[in-house]
């Protein structure tokens, strides 16, 4: 083999460039210069167009159409699979502390009470089987906005859509739903959300339904106390958070001993479902248990509720002090 | 970005990087793994990704990462010859003369790249077959631009030396 003379190497990478259209304008004219009198580059010129135009023969030869959608069937079905397992979670800065809040394609499936913590590691999450979770602030960042506005008092509702898969039990799914019926600025109590989800004397299993409750805040499990108007608990040991959410919708609640109650004498009354509002110290009550009634925090809220002042006790003409 | 535009993301771009990895391994089955495995990474990196990405590339270089493990197995890349020549191998009833040193020479050509070495091969493949920018390859072989650049010039180097002796379809020169 003659060894190829210096100009011919020098110029090789730009033959290459030239032939498969990739040089840039100055480099190719060189080459085509060179070519003309140099037979073997216009050779090597001519074979590596021809394995540019073969290599490019490729991009035609696709797989036939029903191997593809074989692929496509068994991707999304893998896909499904995952997509039902992902969580995209955010942790939200709050006045309560660090929130994480989570949700699948179906809802949102988790709101959780981190205190001081910033990661996932503090959270429940990572003990769920069957759950994948990738963080994603994107995605959380209107539920952050809408809750960082509830927690303001600038919004009254969270109307997301839930994904109750964490719920446990179909009972317990029952009463987060009747919990999320329990409107702002209204307080009832475990007994009578018992009655509700058609359980009356259940309220032990009530508060423990709630004691889980995989959604605080926006299922307002902060809305329900005892019989006797005391916070009992929240979120474990929580009853501070739950004070704070309280206040925030209007409830007001006093201190004893460490003892948390909403204040029932600064509330308005609702007995059952009556259509009826009255004033705390109305004579036409049924008793002083909270098993049966609902407090309200403000005529806002039985405005909203589109409930009648009481013929009796006549809270409209007797508005208790704001 | 909602959850539902991965849907268009698939049907999108599911044919082609399924194409690419098929030629990639000579085999439906290896190719389906690594394409689920290309889109559910795709899919869990999805909300990181920024608004203005080129998601054309960013699946490439997915799938180029994967398939580089996936031949890091030796062996495996050695059965991919194989199935190369054996997959080529006149599955087609022979037609004109011209056609079938055509059809030959493309066999030839394929059994040639699937001997490159992995990068200058993943960079060719890019390139000729799937008209990626140097940029884009770049991103998919960790290396700068000039060296996606020097892996395809690499590529194109042996070919032709590997070629040499055969009769090619030429084109007319200019």
């Amino acid at each position: 083999m003659t060894p190829t003379p210096p100009s011919c190497r020098a110029i090789e990478a730009d033959l290459v460039a030239t032939a498969t259209g990739e040089a840039a304008a100055g480099a190719a004219r060189r080459v085509d210069e060179h070519a003309r009198d140099c037979a073997s580059c216009r050779e090597e010129l001519a074979r590596y167009r021809a394995i540019d135009s073969l290599a490019r023969g490729l991009r035609g030869d696709a797989p036939e159409a029903a191997e593809l959608a074989a692929s496509r069937a068994a991707l999304q079905r893998r896909l499904a699979d995952v997509r039902s397992r992902v969580l995209r979670y955010g942790i939200v800065p709050s006045p309560l502390g660090n929130i994480l809040v989570a949700r699948s394609e179906h809802g949102v499936t988790m709101v959780e009470y981190l205190g001081d913590a910033t990661t996932l590691a503090a959270s429940r999450l990572r003990e769920l089987a069957d759950v994948e979770t990738v963080e994603d602030s994107a995605e959380i960042a209107r539920l952050r906005d809408e809750l960082l506005d509830f927690l303001a008092g600038r919004r009254r509702e969270l109307g997301w859509r839930l994904d109750l898969r964490l719920a446990g039990s179909d009972f317990r799914r029952a009463v987060l739903e009747a919990a999320r019926g329990i409107p702002y600025g209204a307080v009832t109590s475990y007994a009578a959300l018992a009655r509700r989800v058609g359980k009356p004397g259940a309220e032990r299993a009530v508060a423990q339904a709630l004691r889980w409750n995989p959604l605080p805040i926006v299922v307002p499990c902060h809305r329900i106390v005892g019989s006797s108007g005391k916070l009992t608990g929240y979120a474990g040991d929580k009853l501070g958070l739950k004070r704070q959410l309280l206040e925030v919708e209007g409830v007001r609640t006093t201190t004893a001993a460490r003892d948390f109650r909403v204040a029932r004498e600064r509330m308005y009354v609702r007995a059952g479902d009556d259509r009826a509002y009255c004033l705390p110290t109305c004579g036409d009550l049924p008793s002083s248990s909270l098993a049966n009634l609902t407090l309200i925090a403000s005529r806002d809220v039985v405005a909203a509720l589109g409930l009648e002042p009481c013929s009796d006790c006549r809270p409209d003409l007797h508005p208790l002090a704001g | 970005m909602g959850l539902a535009s991965f849907d268009e993301v698939v049907a999108a771009h599911h044919p082609e990087i399924y194409r690419y990895l098929r030629r990639l391994t000579w085999r439906a089955s290896g190719a389906d793994d690594l394409v689920q495995e290309t889109f559910l990474r795709a899919y869990r990196a999805w909300p990181t990704l920024s608004a203005d990405a080129n998601v054309r590339a960013w699946l490439f270089a997915i799938a180029t990462n994967l398939a580089r493990n996936h031949f890091r197995s030796e062996a495996r890349r050695r059965r991919a010859y194989v199935a190369a020549g054996e997959g080529s191998a006149g599955s087609e009833p022979a037609g004109p003369e011209e056609e079938h040193v055509l059809r030959e020479t493309r066999e030839l050509l394929d059994r040639v790249v699937a001997a490159l070495p992995l990068k200058q091969r993943l960079a060719f493949t890019l390139r000729k077959v799937h008209d990626l920018e140097y940029d884009a390859i770049a991103e998919s072989l960790e290396c700068s631009p000039d060296s996606a650049r020097a892996h395809v010039f690499q590529a194109l180097k042996k070919i032709r030396v590997s070629l040499n002796g055969h009769a090619l379809p030429m084109e007319r020169t200019r």
